[in-house]
């Protein structure tokens, strides 16, 4: 009691002061009130009535008059009610003065008292896009008719279309101003970039699930997601202030209604992803490898002036190439059955079965690509139960996903459980929860972070292009065959590689998620909500390696590795929300104060070399060699925020949005710890003027704009204000006493602290329109903006004079610019009574500039492939463009060759450069911009037909204006790069005097030098633009009476194609290649996103 | 709940304040043992930091390939940055360079924090803080050193130097005096037994006469030796001596002998390859399987030059140069299948060439007689041989060797950074100087008398008692040293035999300003077989010297402050 008291005087004291520092606020409080109590509509007469029963009956249609069937018809307050049946027909009894609720699943419900009639013809209003939706933005939520900032809408249907592992993938194309890079591989992460790339590094998103902020979302079931937003522009976004820079996605979980009967549901989503190995690179066959590798010998003897030496120890020693019986047997290379005994190759076999090998040739050519892939099935369920009373609601939902990957040993797993649920205690007090538990593996999925960055990798996808096609999988004891045969140069059986050292690998999480809140109605238009969420997640991974001998580079040891981590995050939210109606003006005053830590945790893990035995029983880390254990915690970063929104519109009209919120973080040192991000927005619905209303061609007409400041803190490591010293086995380690075995530690400075680093700020101003035309037939939503993003945090390169062991400290130095289009267009008809369309068009224009670095600083050049070096991040540039030599042809003559300027390694039929600064030589100055990563343009559109029960619809993506850095062709298309591991087909279009700059590659040789593979070049850099069949869909609903006789709700069967069909001229597997922010769109050997077909059934009870 | 968001926000001050996990603050390293701790970790810094092989003390790519002892070995079209450096087409933009220079800063950053440090703590006892300022000072000379002979003309800074002033300090060549300052201090003030992995004052001493050897103070360097020579000791201990047995200098089990007067550690179980000779992992020959050494990848191909000057002629090479003649260069598989039929070289070779070189027939260590062809990654390339001195044996796999990553090539025999024989060889020169010819006639047959005990010669492996070439080694006469410029001659040609594939020919060939004769001769010898890599390549005097300056450091510190050497 005393509590309460101390709280009372407190709050009091606290609202006061809220009054008075909000003048303008008050005032407008004042001058409502005095409207209230002029309207005399507050005073309605009293009716009386004479009740009598009823029959009504009519026909509920669309708004294009199409009738609906198994609309809903509920008298209101009883639980009389019916359906419309198949031509939209009801017929209901009721009292005279009873009220008839319409409602139908994607429209507005209307209430209509009956007033003593007996026909009732209802047009009822598409819900999708309509005004009165609800816009969940977090904290709070509002109607589309009062946003006045950049928010986009996904429907749940659209995320849970495509069962992809991980639902972020399906905001590809569905939301204008997001640009989604994906990958094949069964729940990988994707690169998510709403409204372009702000920061060098750390431009992921704020996502934000059932108001807990989290790292990424591969947990959730798509089927269990109620809604998503996206909030792009600051006035939308700035309510998550500090962490709102690149975006916010809001998902809300499925909640269940109120007064509603229990629904279940069971979503049933089953398939194959198909490979693709038609559509893979072509790759030389045996005959065509050994002839081309004969021509590289005499293009060298040519090129050297010297006789031709055919030398390689397959082919034989003669201009013809030949083949011999066996590439390798027991140690001989390139021998023939007169020559080999086999008995005693098998008797060693038996010997020393690790150590000895017998392989043919296979001279039909293996295709790698097809070994390593498979059809891959994928299956996703879901049972869904919802319902409520009047006092509460409930949503139970369990799912289980298994995919396997079309690459061997790839597979994912998912089971989750949800209950979300929230139960009145009073009439002014409600508490609720949202809780998923959650099993999740992902197997052998390859990249960093989550396998985002797998196109950067030489991974096993890029092994299958590297193995000669004439090496079979098998050698003819059954062992994997590979590269112990000479003359194929070092690449490994990426079957084996896939097959014994991932398959048997395990990885793991077991995470739990979720809230509990209390919601407090002290008052009418009062929500005071309290809501403490976190998560908790628990890994663990086991790895086996083996030892294998027939590779040229062996490995070399039986290998285990196992370990485990756990990880709790948690949120704290206190906020208050009071709306309020004086006469025509409408307030909401938002107010809240947030605590939350990123998450803590520890994780160890071991390893070490040769168990004596490789049994999967066997092997644990008490029975390897030289084990050795990492283990480490972290603490994460703990965020403090206080924050305000005040809505205020007059009559729906006026509309004016004002946010300021206050974040401090445990990232930055206590000078500058806290950023304040403040944001304005406004708009004026036109469509409200009373000069709108008598015309017919603007259904809804309103214009907006909106200027806010955002922060950002992703790109700075969590102990960036401290100079630290550390110990690192391999660099500050040393045997001081001289011993074989084992070193002693030592230290050496470990990072560089800053402790002036504060918050990046991007400024981003908005500017946009919603109209609908035509009765809403016709749909546009644009927006224009600009993104600044200043005092971008990045770890300048510190010169190597002052060590750079030490990690560099991020500063505040760097700005970007990001502006853009984004445009939504929606049209809608229909044909006959029978069919109708929906046609959704998205489209993004992004321009991306890097406008300043640190001072003295023009460029940071991203990382090395194999000697090439692709990248620079440079002032006037895009992020991650390519720069290198620009390659303006090959040398055709060597009249060409000696006239030109003098450029190292320069040779008939090499590649030409461009001598960029005109200085008559051709050097590293000479290297120039040759492309950038990020499209300039991205887009999705939806059609869809309805024709009675029956919904066909497509969906088509595109990206238009990005390059990719091709660097798997290194592999393939020189001759000398790693000389006799498989190449392409190119080979046969490489530099001949005829074909002069026709050439697809320069001419077929040995050498390596900066005018052949040896340097970063035009050639590599392709057009990435592509246009996507994504999706092609059938559906079909069942006639509503005929489940009211089986006793359902809904029955709806679909079959589908994903990914059927891309327009591209890009050379590789597939133009949408990922990567780290500073150096994405480098294909060294992506995985792709392949064909899938797939059955849908949804099933309501 | 207002009085929540009250506490809240008086306690979020202290929310936001996460301390780091995992590392020490500047005052938890400021104590004996954290200074101590630092000075490890200054050592560590010796065989690199960045994981570059570039990085590694023993130079096989900017000492012994760059001196035309080897070449890059493996196939054109692997590891291609370091094509154009073997044909002295090195560009600034290099990134195996820029990895260099930051690794050899970083280790003078660890030896100046040390140094800070040291002068700030209280808590060290007097003997301790000697021997630490001592191994730091060398360390930091060390570090300075190995700059100086790559890129000359260096920033040079010490531990009193703010780390905000260090980036604006433009680099010169006259950075000697400060380099022997360091080396003078340890030899002065350390004692002379450490520890095995340490280096001691004769470790300072040795390495402060190559420093006077380098600027040609020979006087400074003859009386420095002198004394090496006489009372030096390794750090544990043992005084200063040549091993019997010329392989052993090169065997795990064998660290930390007589001979070493300044080692690297190595060791394996440390948790990383790094702690082993990551730096070499790629140096064995190709495709061995288990038959051979390391799984990888055919680098680091002794030259035709190289084998062909182990040709003797009475027991003594061919200074006239003519060992490269057809009539003595050695016979050798090129060309060949390792299943065609091969005659060893018969004629007469200095024993060390088996040693230093893998070529067919030859016994290779305890593995097998060297295939040939089978052993090579691409011969019409790289050519016939194969690298052979700092190799693990058969019988060491995983106990001195770290199997733990992708190659089983990580041995754990120490590099040996400065050895007595090379001491021995400086002095022959320092000697030579100052007229005393004999005395470097002595030197020299110290070391090629150890070279001559054929009890430790190759063998077969079917007869022990048969010696596995036609090895013929005698010492010099006092007539062959009767010239000055003679002597000059053999002892520099001493050093190349002795000293092959350890990382000091290119620097040798600077110092003693003969490198654009020497090497030019080397590419066109090299070129006549090796076309593909060697065709046209040339060594340009007054500016293949020395290595670029990173381009990378230049962009960051600016051309203002960091002046790009010559040529580039």
């Amino acid at each position: 009691m005393i509590m309460n008291q101390r709280n009372d005087y407190h709050a009091s004291k606290i609202t006061g002061k809220l009054f008075y520092s909000l003048g303008f606020l008050s005032m407008l409080i004042c001058f409502g009130t005095q409207a209230v109590f002029a309207n005399p509509e507050n005073n309605p007469d009293e009716v009386t009535n004479t009740i009598f029963q009823v029959t009504v009956s009519g026909t509920v249609r669309d708004s294009f008059g199409t009738p609906l069937p198994g609309a809903n018809v509920l008298v209101q307050g009883t639980t009389t009610g019916t359906q419309t049946d198949f031509d939209g027909n009801y017929t209901i009894n009721a009292d005279s003065g009873a009220t008839l609720v319409f409602s139908y699943l994607g429209f507005v419900t209307q209430t209509i008292p009956v007033d003593g009639r007996s026909t009732i013809d209802v047009t009822m209003a598409e819900d999708s896009q309509a005004l009165d939706e609800v816009v969940v933005t977090g904290y709070t939520t509002e109607t589309k008719r009062e946003t006045t900032a950049a928010v986009s809408i996904v429907k749940a249907e659209e995320l849970a279309a495509i069962p992809s592992g991980n639902v972020e993938q399906q905001l590809q194309g569905r939301v204008a101003g997001v640009t989604v890079l994906t990958n094949g591989q069964p729940g990988t992460t994707s690169q998510i970039r709403i409204r372009g790339f702000n920061a060098l590094g750390g431009n992921a998103p704020l996502y934000v699930v059932d108001g807990v902020p989290v790292e990424n979302t591969d947990f959730l079931n798509p089927d269990d997601i109620e809604t998503t937003t996206v909030l792009k522009d600051a006035a939308a976004a700035s309510i998550y202030g500090a962490r709102a820079a690149n975006g916010v996605v809001v998902y809300t979980t499925k909640q269940g209604s109120r007064n509603k009967k229990t629904e279940i549901t069971l979503n049933v989503n089953s398939g194959i992803t198909d490979p693709n190995v038609a559509g893979s690179p072509r790759m030389l066959n045996p005959q065509d490898m050994a002839t081309w590798t004969h021509i590289a010998y005499e293009n060298n003897a040519a090129a050297n002036g010297t006789p031709v030496q055919y030398s390689h120890p397959q082919y034989g020693n003669q201009p013809t190439p030949r083949f011999p019986d066996f590439l390798h047997a027991n140690g001989a290379n390139g021998v023939f059955e007169d020559d080999v005994n086999l008995a005693a190759i098998r008797a060693a076999y038996e010997a020393d079965p690790e150590n000895v090998f017998l392989i043919r040739p296979n001279l039909k050519g293996t295709n790698w690509y097809k070994e390593i892939t498979r059809p891959a099935p994928i299956f996703r369920a879901t049972l869904g139960i919802n319902g409520g009373n009047e006092r509460g609601r409930f949503y139970f939902g369990f799912s289980g996903q298994e995919q396997d990957g079309i690459v061997l040993s790839q597979q994912f797993k998912r089971y989750a459980a949800r209950f979300n649920s929230e139960w009145d205690i009073t009439p002014w007090l409600a508490v609720g929860q949202n809780f998923q538990a959650t099993y999740r593996s992902a197997r052998a999925i390859f990249g960093g972070n989550g396998g985002v960055d797998v196109a950067d990798d030489e991974s096993e996808v890029l092994s299958a292009y590297r193995m000669p096609t004439i090496i079979p999988v098998f050698d003819e004891f059954g062992s994997y065959a590979s590269t112990r045969a000479a003359g194929f140069n070092n690449p490994r059986n990426p079957v084996r590689r896939l097959v014994k050292n991932q398959g048997n690998d395990e990885t793991y999480g077991i995470g739990g998620f979720g809230n509990v809140y209390l919601n407090l109605k002290p008052v009418e238009g009062l929500l005071i909500r309290s809501s403490l969420g976190g998560a908790y997640n628990n890994g663990h991974f086991v790895n086996y390696d083996f030892r294998y001998l027939g590779d040229s580079e062996p490995e070399a040891s039986n290998a285990f590795q196992e370990g485990s981590s756990y990880n709790f995050q948690w949120v704290f939210t206190n906020s208050a929300t009071y709306e309020k109606l004086f006469g025509k003006h409408k307030i909401k005053l938002f107010g809240g104060i947030e605590a939350l830590n990123t998450g803590r945790g520890r994780f160890i893990n071991g390893r070490g070399i040769n168990p004596f035995s490789t049994s999967l029983d066997f092997q644990n880390l008490n029975v390897v060699q030289s084990p050795t254990v990492n283990s480490g915690q972290f603490k994460g970063v703990n965020f403090f925020s206080v924050f305000g929104k005040l809505d205020y519109n007059w009559d729906e009209k006026y509309y004016v949005t004002g946010v300021l919120r206050r974040d401090g973080s445990s990232r930055f040192g206590a000078n500058s710890r806290y950023g304040t991000f403040p944001a304005l927005s406004g708009a004026w619905r036109v469509i409200a003027e009373p000069f709108m209303q008598d015309q017919n061609f603007f259904s809804d007409l309103k214009i907006r704009g909106g200027w806010g400041e955002m922060g950002n803190s992703n790109n700075v490591a969590p102990d960036n204000q401290y100079s630290l010293y550390a110990s690192d086995l391999g660099n500050t380690f040393y045997p001081i006493d001289g011993q074989n075995s084992g070193a002693n530690q030592g230290f050496a400075q470990s990072r560089i602290g800053n402790p002036d680093a504060k918050w990046e700020t991007s400024t981003t101003t908005n500017i946009g329109f919603d109209a609908s035309f035509w009765d809403n037939h016709l749909e546009i939503i644009l927006d224009w903006w600009q993104k600044e993003t200043e005092d971008l945090l990045f770890q300048v390169p510190l010169a190597g004079v002052t060590g750079n062991f030490a990690a560099a400290p991020a500063v505040n130095v760097a700005s970007m610019e990001n502006k853009g289009v984004d445009f939504q267009v929606i049209t809608r008809g229909n044909f006959t009574e029978d069919l109708s369309f929906e046609f959704t068009f998205n489209n993004s224009f992004l321009t991306n500039e890097i406008t300043s670095l640190a001072p003295g600083i023009d460029f940071i050049n991203g990382p090395g492939y194999r000697g090439i070096n692709p990248i620079r991040n440079s002032v006037g540039n895009p992020i991650s463009s390519f720069f290198g030599y620009k390659v303006i042809g090959y040398f055709n003559s060597q009249a060409e060759v000696d006239s030109s300027p003098p450029q190292d390694g320069k040779g008939l039929g090499r590649f030409r450069y461009e001598d960029v600064n005109g200085d008559g030589a051709i050097t590293p100055d000479d290297r120039t911009f040759l492309g950038s990563a990020v499209p300039d343009y991205t887009g999705g559109a939806t059609l869809l037909f309805r024709y009675k029960n029956l919904e066909f619809e497509t969906y088509w993506y595109a990206s238009l204006g990005n390059e990719i850095f091709n660097m798997s062709k290194w592999f393939t298309d020189f001759f000398g790069t790693f000389e006799g591991s498989a190449k392409g087909e190119v080979a046969k279009r490489s530099w001949t005097p005829e074909l002069g700059n026709s050439a697809a590659a320069p001419i077929w040789e040995s050498a390596s030098n900066i005018s052949t593979s040896g340097a970063e070049n035009s050639w590599y850099v392709e057009d990435g633009s592509f246009l996507r069949l994504q999706r092609l869909a059938f559906a079909y609903s069942f006639d509503p009476n005929l489940l009211d006789s089986w006793g359902l709700s809904r029955f709806k069967i679909g079959i589908s194609a994903n990914n059927l069909w891309t327009i591209t001229n890009y050379s590789g597997l597939d133009p949408v290649v990922a990567g780290p922010d500073t150096n994405f769109g480098i294909d060294v050997g992506n995985f792709p996103v392949t064909p899938q077909y797939l059955v849908s059934l949804e099933l309501g009870l | 709940m207002m009085a929540l968001l009250i506490v809240s926000v008086s306690c979020s001050d202290e929310f936001l304040e996460v301390t780091p996990t995992g590392s020490l603050s500047d005052a938890s390293v400021s104590t004996k043992d954290g200074i101590e701790a630092l000075l490890i970790g200054t050592y560590a810094a010796v065989n690199g930091v960045f994981g570059n092989r570039f990085e590694g003390p023993n130079h096989w790519a900017t000492g012994s390939i760059m001196g035309g002892e080897a070449n890059k070995g493996t196939d054109a079209g692997d590891y291609t940055s370091l094509n154009p450096i073997q044909r002295y087409e090195t560009d600034p933009t290099n990134g195996d360079l820029n990895s260099l220079w930051r690794g050899r800063y970083e280790g003078v950053s660890r030896a100046n924090k040390v140094l800070a440090a040291l002068a700030a703590a209280t808590d060290v006892p007097a003997a301790d803080a000697t021997r630490i300022e001592g191994e730091a000072r060398t360390l930091r000379a060390h570090f300075y050193f190995d700059l100086k002979k790559h890129f000359n003309s260096i920033p040079y800074f010490d531990e009193t130097v703010l780390a905000a002033d260090i980036p604006s300090i433009p680099n010169s060549p006259d950075v000697w005096s400060q380099i022997e300052a360091d080396f003078r201090w340890a030899y002065d003030n350390m004692p002379a037994v450490t520890s095995a992995g340490r280096v001691n004052k004769w470790a300072a001493a040795a390495y402060l006469a190559k420093a006077h050897l380098y600027q040609k103070e020979y006087a400074e360097a003859k009386t420095i030796f002198d004394d090496v020579i006489a009372n030096g000791v390794t750090s544990n201990g043992l005084a200063y001596q040549l091993l019997d047995n010329y392989p052993q200098i090169y065997n795990a089990e064998n660290d930390n002998h007589a001979e070493s007067v300044f080692d690297v550690e190595s060791a394996n179980n440390t948790g990383n390859v790094q702690n082993a000779n990551a730096f070499d992992d790629l140096n064995y020959p190709y495709n061995t399987g288990p038959d051979g050494p390391g799984n990888c990848c055919g680098f680091f191909q002794p030259s035709f030059e190289l084998a062909n000057s182990f040709r003797t002629s009475g027991g003594l090479p061919l200074l006239d140069g003519s060992y490269n003649d057809p009539a003595n260069a050695v016979d050798n598989d090129f060309g060949l299948e390792s299943d065609d039929p091969f005659t060893e070289d018969a004629g007469p070779l200095d024993p060390r060439i088996d040693w230093s070189i893998g070529r067919r027939g030859i016994p290779y260590l305890d593995w097998i007689e060297h295939p040939g062809k089978a052993w090579i990654r691409s011969q019409p390339y790289a050519g016939p041989y194969s690298p052979k001195k700092y190799i693990y044996y058969r019988s060491q796999e995983n106990t001195f060797t770290d199997g733990s990553s992708w190659t089983r090539g990580y041995a754990t025999m120490n590099y040996t950074i400065i050895r007595f024989a090379d001491v021995l060889l400086m002095a022959a020169e320092a000697e030579i100087e100052a007229g005393s010819l004999e005395q470097a006639r002595t030197y020299v047959n110290m070391v090629r008398a150890r070279a001559a005990n054929p009890d430790y010669w190759v063998k077969e492996y079917d007869d022990p008692n048969q010696n596995a070439a036609n090895y013929d080694i005698a010492e010099y006469t006092a007539v062959d040293f009767g010239d000055k410029a003679k002597a000059t001659e053999i002892v520099r040609f001493e050093r190349k035999l002795e000293l092959s594939g350890e990382g000091h020919r290119f620097f040798d060939l600077v110092r003693w300003g003969v490198a654009a004769d020497v090497l030019n001769d080397y590419l066109d010898h090299e070129a006549q077989f090796l076309v593909t890599k060697f065709g046209g390549a040339n060594f340009t005097a007054g500016k293949s010297e020395f290595y670029p300056i990173p381009q990378a450091q230049i962009d960051i510190q600016g051309s203002d402050v960091l002046t790009q050497n010559p040529g580039y």
